[in-house]
């Protein structure tokens, strides 16, 4: 009897025991994650090498388990006695781990736990986004035109052929019939049809001159707008600050790329393919920035100015290539648009968050800056509530007119938007 | 005769098909008129013509012009607060806990376009509400984002964080190229907003300035 207590008692004590494990493990896990993002995540990967060691596999490394423990808590004074600590600085140096004295022994377990169980977020099969390729009816429509057109020559040649026969049995004596080229009528029909076409296309590429839409230069490096600001969500504005207080949406300079890619030194997001259908090496694209901007990502550090001319060695402008060129004699101003007007980049420049790589959007056309100031409503000042943009207190005439219910809104083209020399000067 | 009528068809048949085969979307295209298209003054990100300008600044004061776009030293944007001289190591960090913030008070406007400014240049990690969530941080591509709202943030002093966003610190970079100084000061009394504690002073000044201002 007591012999069976014995195996009862202890059976419930390892069930408890258990229960107890497997719960306080699960909030080791969480913690542990919170604390590693908390403390450690600065300089430590637990997969990868970043300005510390990867953590994964820790335990096969430190010569005794409770090494880490000290380690934590004072890395300097183990640097100084401990024989490990030296092998691991001599890598690293000169970094020198943080101390965390204030993390516990229990903090310490749930971190390194959360280390060795960590997995990389694997991307799930991207769901089928084959969208269906976009059918090009202008060809197929030339090829029916083309086929009409041989059935009608067809159709008329017959025609010919029949009459003759006809003229032959009733005995009517024609002349001998022209072949279809010295016809005058065919010649007739082909030279005005060249000349209807020759004179569309030639009005067309005059007007289409100076125009660039849908122009996609390539980039001296593979900078995805899609990856920037549509994944990571960044402002236009982080980069193209100019935007809002110049007449340049201004180019951000590489120090601008740098303040994210000092941390972010590989791409791991979906797959990018170029028109070709060739892959992009996000990663090789962030390391060609990196030669630009002369920083080495193994040192973190800008590489030293040793020739004296103001910038790390190595270092060089980025060429961007510039897609949207208005000519001289046009004047546009970002900041008079965004900050004033008011006007979305996407107005303009199309769904940029979604261009892998950018091309012009939009006509910019002079017909279609005027279309636009034409459509759009200035952000009117309205004297009962003071609401609205104070410049437009000036225009008595159409305060009036608003306050007589003549008008109902005021357009850019009514404040004199639609005015040569508002862009031509 | 017959030569004289296919003439033209021909002409018009290549202009036909030299016209359509220019597809190009990787070249910018012809203008008309270069000399109305291009600017003859120098325009913004413009090359230079590296036979009468040089970036070099060893060939400073040779039969070349210097010239870097960088404004000349010794002045200062108009409207722009003075320049900020501790330097960028730790003990410029140390001393710049004694940096005094030069906005006393920030009115509401003002308040508005700082949290605009965050929003656009420190929220993309640090979250709108300063709480290490914004959507780098919480991707794990950025590692070790500062949360504004814990108390070691809330004692940092302003001029700590004012030295912090100039020179940069750790994994963030510096701000001082898209942020003017004033701007950076404005996102330092806009971060007080943000943190539990200040929150409760900073309303009040922001309403009394706004009495006093026309």
């Amino acid at each position: 009897m007591s012999r069976y207590r014995k195996i009862i008692n202890s059976f419930i004590a390892s069930l408890l025991f258990v229960a107890l494990l497997s719960t306080s493990n699960n909030v080791f896990a969480q913690d542990g994650k919170a604390l590693f993002q908390a403390n450690c995540s600065n300089c430590h990967k637990p997969d990868k090498d970043y300005t510390g060691p990867a953590l994964q596999g820790w335990a096969s490394r430190v010569p005794s388990a409770d090494w880490i423990y000290k380690w934590v808590a004072n890395p300097s004074a183990m640097i100084a006695t401990d024989a490990h600590a030296k092998e691991l600085f001599a890598k690293w140096k000169p970094t020198v781990m943080t101390a965390f004295p204030q993390l516990k022994k229990e903090e310490i377990d749930a971190i390194m736990k959360y280390v060795d169980t960590y997995v990389p977020e694997t991307k799930g099969p991207a769901g089928s986004t084959s969208t269906e390729p976009e059918t090009d009816n202008s060809l197929l429509f030339g090829i029916l035109t083309l086929v009409l057109a041989v059935v009608a020559f067809i159709l008329l040649q017959v025609n010919s052929n029949l009459r003759k026969l006809s003229d032959e049995k009733e005995g009517v004596l024609r002349g001998e019939p022209v072949p279809f080229y010295r016809n005058k009528t065919y010649l007739m029909a082909g030279i005005l049809l060249l000349f209807a076409l020759g004179g569309y296309v030639t009005i067309n590429g005059a007007i289409g001159l100076g125009r660039q839409k849908n122009y996609q230069p390539e980039q001296p490096i593979y900078y995805s707008h899609k990856v920037h600001a549509g994944v990571n969500q960044i402002s236009c504005l982080y980069c193209h600050g100019g935007a809002q207080d110049s007449k340049q949406a201004s180019i951000p300079s590489v120090n601008v790329c740098m303040n994210c890619h000092m941390a972010i030194k590989e791409y791991a997001g979906d797959p990018i393919t170029r028109e070709d259908g060739s892959a992009v090496n996000g990663t090789a694209e962030i390391q060609k920035l990196y030669s630009y901007a002369g920083w080495n990502p193994e040192t973190k550090q800008y590489n030293p100015d040793n020739n004296k001319d103001g910038i790390p060695d190595g270092a060089r402008p980025i060429e961007w290539v510039k897609i949207h060129n208005l000519p001289d004699h046009v004047y546009f101003n970002h900041s008079q648009h965004i900050k004033v007007g008011k006007q979305q980049c996407q107005t303009c420049h199309g769904n940029i968050q979604e261009m892998p790589e950018v091309y012009q959007f939009a006509e910019l056309s002079m017909g279609w800056c005027i279309n636009c100031h034409r459509e759009t409503k200035v952000d009117f000042f309205n004297k009962e509530t003071g609401e609205g943009n104070k410049f437009y207190s000036i225009y008595e005439k159409f305060h009036n007119d608003i306050k007589n219910h003549k008008l109902d809104s005021v357009t850019v083209e009514k404040i004199g938007g639609t005015e040569c020399q508002k862009c031509h000067y | 005769m017959k030569r004289t009528t296919f003439l033209p068809a021909i002409i018009i048949t290549a202009v036909v098909a030299i016209a359509s085969s220019c597809d190009g979307h990787r070249s910018p295209g012809k203008i008309y008129m270069p000399d109305m298209a291009y600017s003859r003054a120098y325009e913004s990100y413009a090359q230079h013509d590296s036979m009468k300008f040089t970036m070099d600044m060893n060939d400073k004061g040779g039969n070349k012009i210097f010239y870097n776009s960088m404004p000349a030293a010794g002045t200062i944007k108009r409207g722009e607060f003075f320049p900020y001289t501790l330097p960028n190591d730790s003990t410029g960090y140390k001393m710049s806990a004694t940096v005094k913030n030069p906005l006393d008070s920030i009115n509401a406007k003002d308040l508005t376009e700082a949290g605009r400014l965050f929003n656009i240049n420190c929220a993309i990690c640090h979250g709108e509400k300063g709480a290490a969530n914004g959507p780098l941080a919480t991707s794990g591509k950025i590692g070790g984002v500062a949360n504004l709202t814990l108390p070691a943030y809330t004692a940092m002093a302003d001029g700590t964080m004012f030295h912090s966003i100039t020179y940069g610190k750790n994994n963030m970079g510096s701000y001082a190229s898209q942020l003017t100084r004033e701007q950076r000061w404005m996102i330092v009394k806009y971060v007080r907003t943000l943190q539990p504690k200040a929150a409760g002073t900073t309303a009040p000044a922001a309403a009394d300035s706004t009495a006093k201002k026309p």
